[in-house]
């Protein structure tokens, strides 16, 4: 069902991170690789699991614990995601 | 989902042929080895609800006594610490109980919460293994890099994951059976970042804690079974949920902590399915459940065999489990499941619970007698920069939304009954010199008992701040008795809480002051109340900056700063220079600072 996440561009993939991001970006922000979730975003810890989760039910994955003190901003949690599906 | 059917099944329930025992044991070993003579046990679910590992107390001691040979094989002094990264594992379960049987100190640490902030988890972890003098570490291989980080300089005999430490210890070591009198663990909940007090809590508090909880508290019935989400780090969920389970041999089903931020519901489908009867949670637990559910979700729900829904670790929002209780109410909760409690890792952890089937009781209090102040009629309809309302501006550190009744405009405050003080414990509501007051005045809140921790680790001084020779604890809250109910107003210390976790205003401050441009002295750390009046970190900060770009650019500096150095994800408010208020010896005042920052004296700069 849906898309084989492992042929997704890190592009693709940030695009729709991007995308989940959507609700919780109360102030419309401008959405680049660099805008961090908790300097630009404003996120509280709660929200970010939020976000945690629905990036791990797009994609049918687990976003462990240990990776998330690495990621900071967009693009590394595209990156992150990347590996993540493409070692799959 | 569908998975393949498991072989793996959940510990039962009921055990008709072990009688209860609440926690009469002279030591954790003694307890555990009465619960491994039953059928009952702990187990752990993965993020979706699916049984993952399930663990006996038979099993759990089996473990226990063979880590405990391996601990001394190794040479370890009695006393010696074992530093566990706690993650919601089997394999935590069974090395902090195998430290019992070598008389060593497990020292349970916290795992990473939220993204980002690496740098300051890490430092974390480096200063309390300082602190605690480690000579082990145990830590679940998902973090064994950021572990590596942070022991380097530490003097250790061992660290790794269980299994190589199963691998290259030899389990040809003799147990070491603790006395009552004997440390078991050290907790680090409390104190600083930057320095950091182990409590250490003997076998004698714990078991007198436990006794407490199961039988004055809850007090097990023969069909309870507790479903937790709370982490082995922090005491409620090491001391209120798993120790107080495994001492009154009860089942216990667990959600990781960070399952559960990500998917709350999870917590209510395992109560609702496995007929759970109890839990604990702070107010915010039970907040981001009714803001996520769904109809779906709810539709799903049967919570009407849930007894007991203990609250504690932050002051309970009354308002918040209202919401709660009205969002469930389809499915089968009633109100009066509610318990809330108090208490403090330097009391183990609990001093008081509501009686049973009472729910949430509140007394309303004038928020003049609340603040100690008289600030007549300038607080109505003040705002503060943010505009979140009504503001209360106590000098108590609590943040809670005011009551106008309407009627000349006195503002009251509804005061949550936390319940009344287990027998164990002598109670005092002390004025500024120490004397004792009488029922319903407001004061500082002292507790003596058996629960009372015997000191903070290798810190005789911090220990002499806070108990008296005679085992008096001064808590660091206000409060009040009323019909022998202890009523918490807030607290005397200026401690931040955001969602049950405890940040020291110091540690903020120090992280802002790294930066260029930020001297000494300007920075308040505070906490104000947020929009849905939880309680959130602000952080004033004075600023010589006119550009109200380069204030913008000045504030998430330090905002980000902050967050790096302690995971904490401030609110940070700039303001005039030399606005700060000072005490009389010249000491920032941030009680002071907070008063007047929530009733409009302290005006935020536009940004």
């Amino acid at each position: 069902m849906g898309v084989d996440a492992s042929s997704l561009t890190n592009k693709q993939i940030r695009d729709s991170i991007c995308v989940l991001i959507g609700p919780l970006n109360t102030k419309n922000i401008p959405l680049v690789p660099e805008t961090t979730f908790s300097i630009d975003l404003d996120l509280d810890s709660l929200t970010v699991m939020d976000l945690v989760a629905s990036i791990e039910d797009e994609y049918e994955i687990v976003l462990p614990l240990n990776m998330l003190p690495d990621m900071e901003n967009i693009q590394q949690v595209a990156d992150a995601v990347e590996k993540i599906v493409k070692g799959q | 989902m569908v998975k393949s059917t498991s072989m793996i099944i959940p510990t039962p329930t009921v055990d008709a042929k072990l009688p209860r025992r609440f926690a009469d044991f002279a030591t954790l070993v003694d307890a555990l080895e009465y619960a491994a003579s039953g059928i009952r046990g702990i187990n752990f679910y993965s993020a979706r609800g699916d049984l993952d590992i399930s663990l006996t107390y038979k099993q759990a001691r089996d473990r226990a006594v063979e880590i405990g040979r391996r601990l001394t094989s190794l040479g370890l002094k009695k006393g010696a610490r074992v530093a566990l990264i706690a993650d919601t594992s089997d394999d935590f379960v069974c090395f902090f109980l195998g430290a019992q049987y070598a008389s060593v100190l497990p020292v349970p640490l916290p795992l990473p919460t939220s993204f980002g902030g690496r740098e300051g988890y890490v430092q974390q972890l480096e200063l309390q293994l300082k602190a605690c003098s480690a000579s082990v570490v145990i830590t679940p291989e998902s973090m064994e890099e950021l572990v590596d980080e942070a022991i380097q300089g530490c003097d250790l005999l061992f660290a790794g994951t269980p299994a190589a430490f199963m691998n290259v210890t030899k389990d040809s070591g003799e147990l070491r059976l603790p006395k009552p009198e004997d440390i078991a663990y050290l907790q680090y909940s409390s104190g600083s970042t930057r320095f950091p007090h182990g409590i250490s809590v003997t076998h004698k508090s714990l078991m007198a804690n436990c006794h407490g909880n199961s039988f004055h508290g809850v007090n097990v019935r023969d069909d309870d079974r507790v479903v937790s989400w709370l982490p082995f780090y922090h005491d409620m969920g090491l001391v209120g949920t798993f120790l107080t389970a495994l001492a009154s041999q009860v089942s216990l089903d667990y959600l990781s902590t960070e399952d559960f931020a990500r998917r709350p519901m999870t917590w209510l489908k395992l109560i609702s399915r496995n007929r759970a009867t109890i839990t604990y949670s702070p107010t915010f637990g039970y907040d981001i459940c009714a803001r996520r559910v769904g109809a779906e979700a709810l539709a799903e729900l049967d919570l009407s065999c849930w007894r007991i829904a203990g609250i504690g670790g932050d002051m309970i929002r009354p308002e918040v489990m209202r919401n709660f209780a009205d969002t469930f109410e389809p499915a089968g909760f009633v109100p009066g499941t509610f318990m809330p409690s108090y208490g403090l890792a330097e009391c183990t952890l609990a001093v008081s619970f509501m009686p049973v089937g009472r729910g949430v009781e509140t007394d309303l209090v004038d928020e003049k007698k609340l603040s100690g102040l008289e600030y007549a009629n300038n607080g109505n309809g003040k705002k503060n920069s943010k505009g979140n309302g009504e503001l209360n501006g106590d000098l108590n550190g609590h943040v809670h939304s005011p009551r106008v009744n309407g009627n000349g405009g006195t503002r009251y405050r509804e005061i949550v009954n936390c319940g009344k003080p287990l027998p164990e414990y002598e109670i005092e509501i002390r004025d500024p010199n120490g004397d004792a007051l009488e029922e319903h005045s407001i004061g500082r809140v002292f507790v003596r008992g058996t629960s009372v921790m015997n000191g903070y680790f290798n810190d005789p001084e911090a220990t002499d701040q806070v108990l008296s020779q005679d085992g008096w604890l001064d808590t660091g809250d206000m409060g009040y008795l009323l019909n022998e109910c202890l009523f918490i107003v807030g607290r005397v210390k200026d401690l931040i809480i955001v969602n049950g976790k405890n940040h020291w205003p110091q540690d903020l401050e120090w992280a802002a002051e790294q930066l260029p441009g930020v001297r000494n002295g300007d920075i308040a750390a505070i906490a104000v109340p947020g929009d849905n009046q939880e309680e959130i970190a602000a952080v004033l900060v004075q600023c010589r900056l006119r550009d109200p770009d380069e204030r913008r650019s000045f504030a998430a500096g330090v905002k980000s700063q902050i967050l790096e150095a302690t995971g904490v994800n401030c609110r940070i408010e700039l303001i005039a220079p030399r606005t700060l208020p000072r005490t009389s010896s010249g000491k920032l005042s941030r009680a002071k600072a907070r008063t007047q920052f929530l009733s409009g004296g302290l005006v935020a700069l536009a940004q």
